[in-house]
């Protein structure tokens, strides 16, 4: 960079800069901006695509391979039970994965202002903070509604055949799989929505993205595996929002588990609780 | 126009900006002075709203900073490179920050051109050096045309043709009648840049005064003197109150007395000087002196400088 490229300051045309004032639908376009200018994003959200799709796909050949075995073996056909439900499942059945994959991205959005110091930029562009969250809160829950709704009806898609040429039949207006599907959407916007929230609180990308997996997967685990000794265990692990939100998904209640309208509150807290926490905090602590 | 009063900041136990008030008038660069540590970067970052004051307040041309409506058009801040994200380009951050308050792209790309960012504006920042990345940060505060800037350490990794246009801009930016508040522990840089200065050590406000002022702030002549016979003059000048040092063989400084009164002296003795020059004292020396009064600072103090001149901010 040479003396040649600098050039004198001089006054700007008049307006060059605009009149424009500080405005929530500034703030979004400003962060949907800096959302699709990082590589990582794209990336994630085709991975969590793919891992959708690759999971009704595998999902749909296992059924039909094991509906084969239990032609030749009836006591296998006699402990199968039911398939109708199994295979309205397939579209939904990768979330457990792609979960973790768009909820990771979601923890990064909010932690990777804060890792790289872009937050700086950010709110001293937006002082009073509460635009920039809510603004991120809104895209998180866009880009995840968006990003499961495409994958559960490509899996539904690509599950459909495969499925079919076990004679299985995969009907898209079934109850069964309108509920997963669209509880299914509901699911993922809430892990985004708690990742986010998560990476406000903690600032950091590994530790939001290690409390997100603790949460959906090694809490359920190690709960599980411990409820048979304590019944309050058992009792507990029905608030825990991978339980609720996967009660939700299905037409039949479990025995012993929470009534429908009960999974749907403990959604809707998982999703208001950690956002407004985060909101407060970020709005209190020091930048 | 920023007026801070009794602006004060605690981390935990530490007590980083102690009660400062202070204002910093448009239409002049006025400078922020102080070793790493003393609590530059925390004022300014309090007076954009990023740390919120333990005590005290601060306002921008009479408002909190957050209560403007259009914040990034009242203040320009460059507060450490490399604000951004590493694997966004420069063009885009600058996109983004300009959605937030409607601005326009091409004053985007006026700002990329006006910084001498054009050849690197669509390449991440990640691979940016630190003189790029301060240009940046530059562009930034320039974005939204405002009314006031504050420049963090500016010149921090700059070559000397950015020192240079970081001083020409600054100048500009307050003949136009706007503030302009740019932090450094480099004094020779605030010699040459600032008008008027705020001195701070500890949290502290140890001066804010003119620059001239500051600089011949102490009240003591010195001159330096040159004569054959040095070891004679210096019997003639001894006195309560005058301070002579040996410089060399024929040179002394003396300190408390004016010219006329060496002279006078000298002549009363028949000693032949040939050179009387009144030292005016630099913006180092004055620092000194400044901070030196300052006796809770006094024994760090030398420590702490001799570490800024080389050191990075802090």
């Amino acid at each position: 960079m040479s003396t040649a490229t600098m050039k004198r300051p001089r006054s700007a045309a008049p307006g060059a800069a605009g009149s424009g004032k500080l405005s929530f639908p500034g703030v979004l376009r400003g962060e949907f901006i800096k959302f699709f200018s990082l590589p990582s994003t794209m990336i994630l959200i085709l991975a969590t695509v793919v891992v959708m799709v690759a999971f009704a796909a595998l999902g749909a050949w296992l059924i039909g391979w094991s509906m084969g075995m239990a032609a030749e073996s009836p006591e296998m056909a006699a402990s199968m039970g039911d398939m109708g439900e199994v295979t309205a499942a397939l579209p939904t059945s990768g979330l457990a994965f792609a979960q973790l994959i768009i909820g990771a991205l979601a923890v990064m959005v909010m932690s990777s202002e804060f890792a790289t110091g872009a937050a700086r930029s950010t709110f001293v562009a937006v002082p009073t903070r509460q635009p920039v969250f809510w603004a991120k809160t809104l895209m998180i829950g866009i880009v995840s509604a968006v990003v499961a709704t495409v994958s559960i009806l490509l899996s539904f898609a690509v599950a459909k055949p495969i499925a079919g040429a076990y004679d299985l039949e995969l009907v898209f207006s079934s109850e069964a799989l309108q509920r997963a599907m669209w509880v299914g959407v509901l699911y993922v916007v809430m892990v985004s929505l708690i990742g986010m929230a998560l990476g406000a609180l903690l600032r950091n990308s590994a530790g939001g993205i290690v409390v997100l997996a603790a949460l959906f997967f090694v809490l359920p685990l190690a709960m599980g595996g411990f409820s048979a000794l304590a019944d309050w265990l058992a009792k507990a692990m029905r608030f825990l929002p991978d339980q609720a939100g996967a009660a939700l998904m299905q037409l039949q209640l479990a025995p012993g588990g929470l009534e429908q309208w009960q999974n749907g509150l403990v959604v809707a807290a998982w999703i208001v609780i950690p956002l407004v926490a985060a909101a407060v905090v970020l709005q209190r602590r020091d930048i | 126009m920023i007026t801070a009063e009794a602006l004060t900041k605690n981390y935990g136990t530490k007590r980083a900006v102690d009660g400062v008030s202070f204002t910093v008038q448009p239409g002049k660069v006025t400078g922020f002075l102080g070793p790493n540590g003393a609590g530059k970067s925390t004022t300014m970052r309090m007076v954009v709203g990023l740390d919120r004051p333990s005590f005290g307040n601060v306002t921008v041309n009479g408002r909190r900073y957050a209560e403007h409506a259009a914040p990034l058009r009242e203040v320009g801040a460059l507060l450490e490179a490399k604000s951004v994200h590493k694997s966004r380009s420069a063009r885009t951050h600058l996109r983004a920050l300009a959605a937030t308050h409607s601005i326009p792209n091409t004053r985007v790309d006026e700002v990329i051109e006006l910084t001498g960012l054009g050849a690197v504006a669509s390449k991440k920042v990640g691979g940016f050096s630190l003189g790029m990345g301060q240009r940046l940060g530059i562009a930034v505060a320039l974005l939204g045309d405002p009314q006031t800037l504050i420049l963090d350490e500016p010149v921090n990794g700059l070559d000397p043709e950015g020192v240079l246009w970081v001083r020409n801009l600054a100048r500009h930016q307050a003949s136009q009648g706007k503030t302009v508040f740019i932090s450094s522990h480099l004094m020779s840089e605030m010699a040459l840049t600032a008008d008027h200065l705020i001195v701070i050590g500890r949290g502290r406000i140890i001066a804010d005064a003119p620059i001239e002022q500051i600089i011949g702030g102490s009240n003591v002549p010195t001159c330096r003197v040159k004569t054959d016979s040095a070891e004679d003059l210096m019997n003639a000048l001894a006195a309560e109150n005058v301070h002579l040092t040996r410089v060399d063989g024929q040179t002394i400084q003396v300190a408390g007395l004016d010219g006329r009164a060496i002279a006078a002296r000298a002549l009363d003795r028949r000693i032949l000087l040939y050179e009387l020059t009144p030292v005016k004292q630099s913006l180092e020396e004055a620092y000194m002196a400044l901070t030196q009064d300052e006796v809770e600072y006094h024994s760090h103090l030398g420590n702490e400088l001799a570490a800024t001149t080389t050191g990075k901010q802090g």
